[in-house]
């Protein structure tokens, strides 16, 4: 079985917002709703000591999700390979896993009144594709890829580099992963 | 929920199409069934983008066919810019359009019509090979502020303009007024990737930019002072004798010349000039000279510099002469034009354009070197040296705010129709209020777009354009490479728009040009482009589905064998062109167009200094501001200013703001960065609001936060050489709108 996880390379990270905006335009979403913002943090220092760094987010795909635990419907599920998602005719908007979410990655659709979030595009990941957010990072600051297999990338990145999970106290074992440098 | 569509099913095809919001142009691969794009994704296997597309580029299929598009020939009925258009046919727009081309030209000679043109979303070879025909040498185009007289400059001095760099085998990269992080991205990946190979990157800037923050040396530069550093570099280089002797010796002219001349620039004059210390100026000047190979890439800020932008074009080609950066591996490669398929320049029809029009050509009087005089003067050095000569059109163009002021004076003769594609004036060139006027009171325009832009809404005729997804393209650097990249149209143009290059060719069709014109289709004449090239392909799609991508072998140290485009077959570094021109053979210091040291009264009542050029993602010179999905990013224009600046103003983060030069004044909103410096202030530039009225007197609010009303195109701002305008390094002052006053600015 596969393990999937993205890793961000914040080093590369330059803010361009293209993964924000392809996969809103990928998943249809409304205007309001925004699987994967990128914050600027910076520049902070004093002109001209300075630095920035850009921090992409989206649903972390934790291994221990609160979301999946808290869902009353059983809309919210993991998969056996991590990926986390939400089935939309189960969903009844109670926006329980909304509120049990720490990384804030889940908003309703007014549209439709289910709860979306990023799903790895799990259709794509079926068809052997990159999430269309990895592809189309010019920067390569994402990297996607199966944490089970010792050949790939994102094994090596979280095996040979400095990586950080946000909110790790949290114990939720999330598998987006964050290189600082 | 993802909409996903199935891509496997029966019927789709896969179309090697590209992005055409910027000049990158990725490569898109475009999923179409029955005529239709359903879905498009970067093209994996293209050698640049390699998948990647930014935000502009995911939003190509929102742009093919949003509400806004004008999709069918509009003709003016009632009042200039009242906004009441009627939908005709194109053949009867086509020979309206042709019968008062027509009229013009027997009245008051070809020359009263001229064309303005954009940023290589066109075919524009096309536009010149109708205009020449037509008889008139009064093209123009915004290339002025961007590349155009680097090239121009760069070639009198060795021969042709570097435009390649072979970064592979670098070990230095000056990235000169240049910001990849947010205007040319698939770059940017590849200087990342070589960053960890150990490719030291120097970033010269005013600006803290998404770049800067990732180089190993930030010059923080004053803004408009690029001439004073290039000076005091290349007096480090050879004062503390950093550069090549060998090659100096070998294959330059006039170092002696060069070095007395240059004596005086010591980094220690820089500095205060500058705003860099001593110390940073020479640590950046070996950190270049010494870490060989090594490059300067183009960046479009010395292009946008005004009065000292020729200048700092040739003190800064000076470095890499001096160092021996030319066309050795890892170093700024002299590739010359195509030899292998037909050039820009050859499908222009140059020769047609008889010498007595030439002569006509606006701003050529003033400014020799991107008009007739000096083009035809280096296009035949070119074409003695490799055999053909770099594209007119761009290289060669009326001084568009002399046409614009002779729209408006009837001097130096009356300026009767303008013929606009694929730009929009009023935000894209300098003096915004002078440029606005000189479009309200042409007798005769028309203006081929996308979109109804308010230079659009003043025209007597709109004709529709595809745009990407619906057009074939080839790149190559403005037909200044020897390479091409080739994308083939992933649909027939919807509705009724049309290539532009169909609309130059129907015009050329309606006006005894026939013969001049064989190609039915764009595919076809690109086909006879690429057939020398020896592919054996039947079209120009299938060269496309085949092989796409032409990259002739590399030959390094090219001037052992041919020696360099000039008179004296050697680098001049003191330029006999140049001088032959009138010009100054070795650069001369000139401050910016404003500044504190030459006007101490201006900069009393204008104390701050002001960067006009600031292009930002997600948008693209004057585009996409009706696009909701980049929107988003960036409702608002905003202006940066340092905390301490605002503070002292009593600014606070997200105010409105007015910024006012002696030229007028715009609104835009404060952004409080410690990016700039204290004393400086960028504006973002292109701003207009498509959501607005198009009609007069509101006109989408062109002039609102338009940039360009800042900016001057006064004679004595233009470069003497180019006649590039000043966008960079002047004064102003910013004060917070209040209630009462924030609704001027039309
Ligand atoms: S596309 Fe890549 S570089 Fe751009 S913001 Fe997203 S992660 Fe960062
Ligand atoms: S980030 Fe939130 S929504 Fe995503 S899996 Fe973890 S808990 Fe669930
Ligand atoms: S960088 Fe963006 S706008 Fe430019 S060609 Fe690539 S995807 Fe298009």
């Amino acid at each position: 079985m596969a393990r999937y996880a993205m890793v961000f390379d914040i080093r590369r990270c330059i803010g361009c917002h293209s993964c924000t905006v392809a996969c809103r335009t990928k998943n249809e979403l409304p205007m309001d709703m925004i699987y994967n913002p990128v914050t600027t943090v910076g520049p902070t220092g004093v002109y001209p000591n300075l630095s920035m760094v850009h921090l992409p987010l989206i649903c972390m795909h934790c291994d221990n999700p609160p979301c999946v635990d808290a869902c009353p419907t059983g809309a919210s599920q993991r998969r056996d390979d991590g990926i986390v998602f939400v089935e939309d005719k189960k969903c009844v908007g109670c926006l329980a896993c909304v509120m049990a979410c720490p990384y804030g990655a889940r908003v309703k659709n007014h549209e439709s009144g289910a709860v979306q979030k990023c799903d790895f595009c799990k259709d794509r990941v079926d068809e052997g594709k990159l999430p269309y957010c990895v592809l189309t990072c010019h920067q390569k600051a994402r990297v996607f890829g199966d944490l089970d297999d010792e050949t790939s990338e994102v094994y090596k990145l979280v095996n040979g580099e400095r990586t950080v999970r946000l909110l790790a106290e949290l114990g939720t074992e999330p598998y987006a992963f964050y290189i600082y440098g | 929920m993802s909409k996903s569509i199935d891509l496997q099913q029966e019927g789709i095809e896969v179309k090697k199409s590209c992005c055409y919001f910027c000049h990158q142009n990725c490569g898109v691969l475009a999923y179409v069934k029955d005529g239709k794009v359903l879905a498009i994704e970067g093209d994996p296997s293209y050698p640049t983008n390699e998948g990647g597309l930014c935000c502009r580029g995911n939003i190509a299929l929102k742009h093919l066919d949003h509400p806004a598009r004008v999709n069918y020939p509009l003709k003016r009925v009632g009042k200039r810019g009242e906004g009441k258009w009627e939908q005709i046919p194109w053949d009867q727009a086509m020979d309206e359009i042709a019968a008062k081309l027509a009229a013009i030209r027997d009245e008051f000679g070809a020359e009263a019509v001229a064309t303005a043109g954009g940023t290589s979303r066109t075919d524009d070879w096309a536009r010149r090979r109708f205009m020449n025909m037509f008889g008139s040498p009064n093209c123009f185009h915004n290339s002025h502020l961007c590349w155009i007289p680097t090239f121009m400059v760069e070639t009198a001095i060795y021969g042709w303009c570097p435009f390649d760099l072979d970064l592979g085998a670098s070990r230095c990269l000056v990235l000169w007024g240049q910001n990849p992080g947010a205007s040319s991205m698939p770059e940017m990946h590849h200087i990342r990737e070589l960053q960890t190979k150990g490719l030291k990157v120097i970033v010269i800037d005013p600006r803290f930019t998404e770049t800067a923050a990732k180089a190993d040396l930030w010059l923080p530069l004053r803004p408009g002072s690029d001439l004073a550093l290039a000076l005091a570099w290349v007096n480090v280089i050879i004062h503390e004798g950093l550069y090549d002797a060998e090659f100096v010796t070998e294959y330059c002219e006039g170092f002696g010349e060069l070095a007395d001349h240059v004596e005086q620039f010591t980094p220690e004059w820089a500095a205060p000039l500058t705003w860099l210390t001593p110390e940073q100026i020479r640590e950046s000047a070996y950190m270049y000279a010494t870490s060989k190979p090594g490059n300067i890439q183009w960046g479009v800020a010395i292009d946008q510099l005004g009065k000292s932008a020729g200048a700092a074009m040739h003190a800064r080609a000076l470095l890499r002469a001096l160092t021996g950066n030319l066309d050795c591996p890892g170093s700024d490669l002299l590739t010359g034009p195509s030899q292998d398929s037909i050039t820009d320049e050859e499908m222009e029809a140059n020769d047609m354009l008889p010498e007595a029009q030439k002569a006509k050509q606006i701003g050529a009087d003033r400014f020799k070197l991107i008009t007739w005089p000096g083009y035809g003067r280096i296009a035949e050095l070119a074409k003695k040296h490799w055999g053909k000569a770099p594209t007119a059109e761009w290289m060669c163009e009326a001084h568009p705010p002399s046409v614009f002021n002779a729209i408006i004076t009837g001097e130096p003769y009356q300026i009767k129709a303008l013929l606009v594609s694929a730009t929009n004036p009023v935000n894209s060139y300098g003096q915004s209020k002078m440029t606005l006027e000189a479009l309200r009171k042409v007798d005769f325009m028309v203006t081929c777009e996308y979109w109804m832009t308010p230079t659009a809404a003043l025209s007597d005729y709109v004709l529709p354009i595809a745009g990407a997804l619906e057009r074939p393209t080839i790149t190559n650097s403005y037909g200044c490479a020897d390479f091409l990249l080739c994308s083939q149209r992933a649909i027939q143009p919807m509705y009724e728009r049309r290539n532009d290059y169909n609309f130059w060719r129907d015009l050329g069709m309606r006006m005894g040009q026939e013969e001049m014109w064989p190609w039915e289709t764009v595919e076809d004449a690109y086909h006879y482009r690429i057939e020398p090239l020896g592919y054996g392909a039947e079209s120009y799609d299938e060269f496309v589905d085949l092989y796409r991508f032409h990259f002739p072998e590399r030959e390094y140290f090219k001037y052992k064998r041919i020696g360099f485009g000039t008179p004296s077959g050697k680098v001049e570094l003191y330029s006999s062109t140049l001088k032959d021109l009138g010009y100054p053979p070795l650069p001369e210091y000139a401050g910016p167009v404003e500044n504190e040291l030459d006007d101490p009264e201006l900069a009393k009542e204008y104390p701050l200094v002001l960067t006009t050029g600031n292009g930002f993602m997600p948008f693209h010179h004057s585009e996409h501001f009706q696009i909701k999905e980049l929107r988003f990013l960036r409702h608002e224009p905003r202006v940066e200013i340092n905390p301490a600046t605002a503070a002292e103003l009593g600014i606070a983060d997200e105010d409105w703001v007015w910024i006012e030069t002696r030229r007028g004044r715009i609104k835009q909103k404060a952004a409080l960065t410690q990016g700039v410096a204290p004393r400086v202030i960028v504006t973002e530039r292109g701003w207009w609001f498509p959501e607005r009225s198009m009609a007069e007197p509101e006109l989408g609010g062109c002039l609102e936060s338009n940039t360009n009303v800042l900016t001057s195109v006064d004679d004595e701002h233009c470069d003497p050489f180019s006649g590039t305008w000043a966008n960079r390094g002047l004064l102003c002052k910013v004060y917070k709108v209040n209630g009462a006053d924030a609704k001027e600015g039309k």
